[in-house]
């Protein structure tokens, strides 16, 4: 006789094995593997990207008559890579035999670290950068003109009184200076806005993640 | 989650929460995955339940968007919604019941759609139609024709299966 849906539905659930609950830690195991793998990878390109880059941007300035600026920018992005690939080796040291809740605080724990490394270097990367640039076009060489020297030129024909510090007229050294300090200042705010812009979805998990499993501990 | 949620307000439907995870999983890491986040989201989630509804209603509506939302994710495809219509292919289940037409009967829920999954599931339940609408968000009286639609595909589908 041919059971109906019902029945077999019911019949069926009976057996003993058929509604055991799965054990309810694995997810966190598989969510704190997944998140640091994530992480990882992202680290790792983003330094090869970094490394790759430096090598483009040397090239290009080369070719485009602002090797200065290339030169400059290929020696602060290759410091960035190594002190971050430094840091990238220590989080191999995290011990992965540890529960997930542990691998979790101890890679949240690196990932401060690195952060505040990396909030530090940012005060001189970016000021680096800026003077990077403007000391790469203004000692470019564009078709024989070099920039700096045009400006300077133009300035003192146009402005006869314009103030001059080492032959550099004084009010662009004057807002270089300030510009370079408001980097300097503000350099850890900037590194932070950027390093939320590309991890940030990580890190609110992560966060998330150790704010649930410390709920579970509770 | 503490352990007393679990066990008062999670343990008693855990039944329900397995049969919906079972129904749009096709491995067991996967549906270890959908039932250990549908208990995650119940949790998370407590404090939304306005008692407008049985606690169990709310779970079953929880159990089944969480799956929906999960299988929507897995699928990886920004234009995929909870689809009414019929998949174009069912995955092969690498697990088993001890119960064969059990497994029968779940090859052939995979069948349908997804939402034909959730009305069957709780129909199965013995839900009330009210109910059923409630949950999937639909008129009471579509729903007798749609489980005898549903109940029809599912007998085709399993003729010369089970005898």
């Amino acid at each position: 006789m041919e059971k109906s849906i019902e029945t077999i539905w019911k019949q069926g659930f009976l057996k003993s094995d058929a509604l055991v609950a799965p054990k309810l830690n694995d997810l966190y195991n598989q969510k704190s593997t997944h998140i640091i793998d994530k992480f990882n990878r992202m680290f790792r390109k983003n330094l090869i990207a970094i490394v790759i880059g430096s090598f483009f941007a040397l090239g290009f300035t080369y070719w485009y008559g602002i090797p200065y600026l290339g030169i400059c920018m290929f020696v602060i992005l290759n410091l960035l890579a190594i002190v971050n690939f430094k840091i990238w080796k220590s989080l191999r040291e995290i011990d992965k035999t540890v529960d997930s809740f542990h691998y979790l605080k101890s890679f949240d724990k690196w990932m401060k670290e690195q952060v505040s490394m990396n909030r530090k270097f940012a005060k001189f990367m970016y000021p680096a950068f800026f003077l990077s640039i403007i000391l790469g076009v203004w000692l470019g060489d564009f078709g024989g003109s070099i920039p700096g020297e045009d400006l300077v030129a133009k300035i003192v024909v146009n402005y006869p009184d314009t103030l001059l510090i080492f032959g550099l007229p004084m009010y662009g050294v004057f807002a270089i200076t300030i510009i370079t300090a408001l980097l300097v200042k503000f350099g850890d705010n900037i590194y932070d806005f950027d390093v939320r812009l590309v991890y940030g979805r990580i890190f609110n998990k992560l966060d998330k993640l150790i704010a649930d499993m410390e709920e579970i501990k509770a | 989650m503490s352990i007393d949620f679990y066990t008062i307000s999670i343990l008693p439907h855990a039944g329900i929460i397995i049969k919906i995870c079972r129904a749009y999983t096709n491995s067991q890491e996967d549906f270890e995955d959908y039932y250990q986040e549908v208990c995650l989201q119940i949790w998370k989630s407590k404090d939304n339940f306005k008692e407008e509804s049985e606690w169990s209603t709310w779970v079953y509506r929880l159990s089944l968007n969480v799956c929906l939302t999960l299988l929507k994710k897995k699928k990886n495809d920004p234009q995929h919604f909870v689809s009414d219509t019929l998949p174009t292919e069912v995955t092969e289940d690498s697990r088993a019941f001890a119960d064969e037409p059990l497994n029968q009967l779940y090859d052939a829920i995979k069948h349908l759609s997804e939402v034909d999954r959730a009305v069957i599931l709780l129909y199965l339940e013995e839900k009330s139609y009210q109910e059923i609408a409630d949950i999937i968000g639909t008129n009471p009286n579509n729903i007798g024709v749609r489980i005898k639609r549903i109940k029809e595909r599912l007998k085709k589908l399993l003729d010369g299966k089970i005898n």
